[in-house]
């Protein structure tokens, strides 16, 4: 029972908080999410490619929040951390992906719009 | 104002006006009445025995994971019961408002209930079930049993564990809130929209639906972080994986599911809450919204949701059949594979709540197969229920015969269950009483294993078994209830009838409508004989008196404990050495070794922050419910207050000294030496138990009082 008696500020996670590392990941995801407003609002790419590039620019900043803020990485006080995020990872591609699959063909069947109007019709030929 | 509100609204009290008080609705009015007569006499009878000091130090500040599932335990039963009169009144409204010519009482045309106010209880019948009844008993008994099992003295983070227990409570307390101030929402307890958006849904229902969702939402996945933590990090030395005891590895896989499916509900209602107070566009039909989107995402949740109701069910079955088959547990590796599977698959199954709602052939044909893949883990199970049974000892005790209700009604619930998996079924009777009847099967399989737990932990917990005669006429009325209602309500099914109808337009229905109401009827005097049971048993308790191993066939470590367990759980941490511990040392002659000298054990100290964190989050809901902003800033202002000051707080723990637990432990077992089991087990199988003669025990012999905070719970 004695490393409940240890002062918590002594437990390796306390220990790794670090004023700049927060404060770097916080310019960093503001400005990209600045980054990825900015594409939305201006149009500059066609949607699909809008689309692909807010995802990268989200993804990016998953792992610098996840580096900084969350100090996930391969040091031995670290690692569990790191594997439960691994293991959850196809977990979050399976809920995404079956959900993404589910809406595109819910589209073809219920969203019937003019071809300009919807970035999902140039997507998918229409099959089935 | 961001959004058009309908009605007045005041900056002192926001939605809130006298009309809200629905005096127009009898029923309510004399459900106040009876709740405030009960409530008075309760609160006059704890200040007449002076309980109020006890209420405080033992239970409300307590962070002692036994004492919490004890509560949680009784938050349920108390839910269950609301829920149960619930279901009474819908059943009532749909016997009587069969065809044109049914008369109408109470302002309604047919019946006794308005379509709005039936609306309202079938929602909250559904909602409180499901989440505010099935799930506080679960964690309840994860709560006692998981640390038990594993050898450890309390949950990882007690502290959480006590704020996720209030946060649970007082969402209850909103719902219950709702009955006399306001009203419910009233579509049903899953949500729809456009449905539930402000413009359609324009009164404070939704948003009470919606924040005590919220708040049970926020306390379940608060408690799975902790049991995930506690079975991971504080399992006894020499507790391998797989000398885990199966409803521990049950809990690991449900709490699994409840961590990563609870948080996506969090966002479908934050979503819904951004509609509906800032204005978003989220899930309307226009401005880029999309109504399939509250769909996937509430059933991203939904379906694991049931699975993390069926799988502590199943670990309860696990537990309760190897103890009175007197065998170890059939095929214990493929029923911890099962477990899992039963949890992994759950994440891919739950577009079979919406395979109408137009996705594709191909998408539909998916969903299908990964729904009927969920019997092969289960179909496993039940082999393997069966295969301990098989030429076991079995004995038909309280707990085992409600795990062999529970197998029974799984078969019916998990058949029909199969016949759901086709989607080209579901476009014959989706919406419909097929359905319903099939998922009640499911949930009373949960209550059997439920009502089967306590029968089985309760010795456990109190000390005392439950006493078997009303039990049985219990066991027995609610199995007849069971079969009244339901098998008509299949019939119903087939007949095309859809659910939630306040009023039934083919008479040819009524016969069945008037058969459930009789199941009804037994159902009714099943909870009386419950009532009963529960007298009879506290009544007799010291009669009933049971050492630690209360049925002389436990297998898992938590018997190896005394009976009720001290606050500290084991006053040395037990060193485990095979699968079913407890077994293995009376097959060896080991239950009687105790150690000379005693330590101190260091354990948490009772706060009072979780229960005040619990009352301003209920504030914060009702201020939200109401937009009465004012007191929400408050509410949030103090919460953020405390949990800064809480955290500030050194003095969270102490030691209870060796000395004290020398007194607790020699007076627990001169206690339960002078009244030991009743010979309980039959066939002449060769039990140990453990218990000490007085003046054995190898320590100094003391049989002193023990001191009331630290002995075991109140009996």
């Amino acid at each position: 029972m004695t490393e409940h008696m240890q002062d918590p500020l002594n437990h390796p996670e306390v220990q790794l908080a670090n004023g700049r590392a927060y404060l770097a990941s916080f310019i960093i995801s503001m400005l990209l999410m600045t980054v990825g407003l900015w594409l939305a609002v201006t149009h500059i790419t066609t949607p699909l490619g809008t689309v692909l590039m807010i995802s990268f620019l989200a993804g990016v900043a998953v792992i610098i929040q996840g580096y900084f803020i969350l100090h996930m990485d391969i040091s031995h006080a670290q690692v569990w951390h790191t594997v439960a995020m691994v293991l959850f990872l196809p977990l979050f591609v399976v809920t995404i992906g079956l959900t993404a699959w589910m809406f595109h063909g819910l589209y073809q069947r219920t969203m019937i719009m003019p071809p300009a109007a919807s970035s999902m019709a140039h997507m998918s030929p229409m099959s089935h | 104002m961001l959004v058009h509100l309908q009605g007045p609204w005041t900056p002192l009290l926001g939605r809130l006006t006298l009309q809200q008080i629905p005096f127009h609705v009898p029923i309510l009015v004399v459900t106040f009445i009876v709740v405030a007569i009960l409530a008075a006499m309760v609160l006059a009878a704890t200040t007449y025995f002076g309980k109020w000091g006890y209420l405080w130090r033992e239970w409300l500040t307590t962070v002692d994971h036994k004492k919490i599932g004890v509560m949680y335990i009784l938050l349920g039963l108390v839910m269950l019961l609301r829920g149960f009169a619930d279901a009474l009144m819908i059943r009532t409204q749909q016997a009587m408002a069969v065809g044109p010519g049914s008369p109408g009482e109470m302002g309604a045309v047919h019946g006794y209930l308005t379509p709005f106010h039936l609306g309202q209880i079938f929602t909250a019948h559904g909602l409180i079930m499901v989440v505010f009844a099935a799930t506080p008993l679960l964690v309840g008994l994860m709560n006692i049993i998981v640390p038990l099992q594993i050898g450890a003295r309390d949950m990882a983070y007690p502290y959480l564990n006590a704020l996720g227990l209030w946060l649970t409570t007082a969402g209850a307390a909103l719902v219950m809130m709702s009955l006399f101030v306001g009203n419910f929402a009233h579509g049903g307890w899953y949500g729809f929209v456009p449905y539930f958006e402000l413009p359609y849904s324009p009164g404070v229902g939704v948003d009470y639906w919606m924040w005590t969702f919220q708040l049970s939402a926020i306390g379940t996945s608060l408690g799975s972080i902790n049991l995930i933590a506690t079975i991971v990090k504080m399992r006894a030395p020499g507790m391998t994986w797989m000398r885990m005891p199966m409803f521990t590895w049950a809990s690991l896989s449900t709490n699994l599911i409840a961590l990563t499916s609870f948080p996506v509900l969090m966002v479908a209602l934050a979503l819904l809450g951004l509609d509906r107070y800032v204005g978003t566009h989220f899930y309307t039909a226009g401005m880029g919204g999309n109504l399939m989107l509250y769909n996937d995402l509430f059933w991203v949740w939904g379906h694991p949701e049931v699975y993390f109701l069926i799988l502590p069910a199943f670990g309860i079955m696990s537990e309760i059949i190897p103890t009175f088959s007197e065998k170890t547990l059939f095929g214990y590796v493929t029923m911890v594979i099962a477990s899992f599977a039963i949890g992994g698959v759950s994440w891919g199954v739950w577009l079979h709540h919406f395979f109408t709602m137009a996705a594709a052939p191909s998408v539909n044909s998916f969903y299908s197969v990964t729904t009927m893949l969920v019997g092969i883990p289960t179909g496993v199970k039940v082999f393997n229920w069966v295969f301990t049974m098989y030429r076991g000892r079995v004995r038909y005790e309280l707990p085992m015969l409600w795990a062999l209700l529970a197998l029974f009604l799984l078969l019916v619930g998990g058949m029909t269950g199969m016949m759901n998996a086709f989607a080209s079924n579901d476009y014959m009777w989706h919406n419909g009483l097929f359905v319903v009847a099939h998922f009640h099967m499911m949930v009373l399989v949960i209550a059997a294993s439920i009502f089967g737990a306590v029968e089985y932990w309760f010795p456990k917990v109190f000390g005392f078994k439950l006493e078997q005669k009303w039990g049985k006429w219990f066991f027995w009325f609610m199995i007849i209830g069971t079969g009244w209602t339901f098998v008509p309500m299949f019939f119903l099914g087939f007949a095309g009838m859809t659910r939630r109808l306040d009023y039934i337009p083919y008479t040819q229905w009524s016969p069945y409508l008037h058969i459930m109401l009789v199941g009804m009827v037994f159902y009714v005097v099943a909870v009386l004989f419950f009532v009963a049971h529960l007298y009879v048993s506290l009544r007799d308790r010291v009669k009933n008196r049971v050492g630690a191993d209360a049925w002389g066939t436990g297998r898992s470590l938590e018997w190896m404990t005394h009976s009720p367990v001290p606050a500290y759980n084991y006053a040395f941490i037990p060193h485990v050495n095979v699968l079913d511990e407890w077994a293995w040392r009376k097959e060896n002659g080991l239950t009687e070794l105790h150690p000379g000298d005693y330590e101190g054990i260091h354990m948490p100290k009772n706060t009072g922050v979780p229960l005040f964190l619990g009352m301003l989050f209920m504030g914060l809901g009702f201020a939200l419910i109401w937009r009465i902003w004012w007191l929400a800033l408050l509410c949030v202002a103090l919460i953020v207050a405390l949990i800064i000051i809480r955290s500030f707080d050194r003095d969270t723990d102490m030691t209870i000294p060796a000395h004290t637990v020398e007194q607790v432990e020699s007076g627990a077992r001169d206690e339960t030496s002078v009244a030991m089991p009743t010979a309980g087990v039959r066939g002449g199988t060769v039990i140990a138990h453990s218990i000490l003669q007085s003046g054995t025990s190898g320590i100094s012999g003391s049989t002193t009082s023990t001191s009331p905070s630290l002995a075991p719970m109140d009996r």
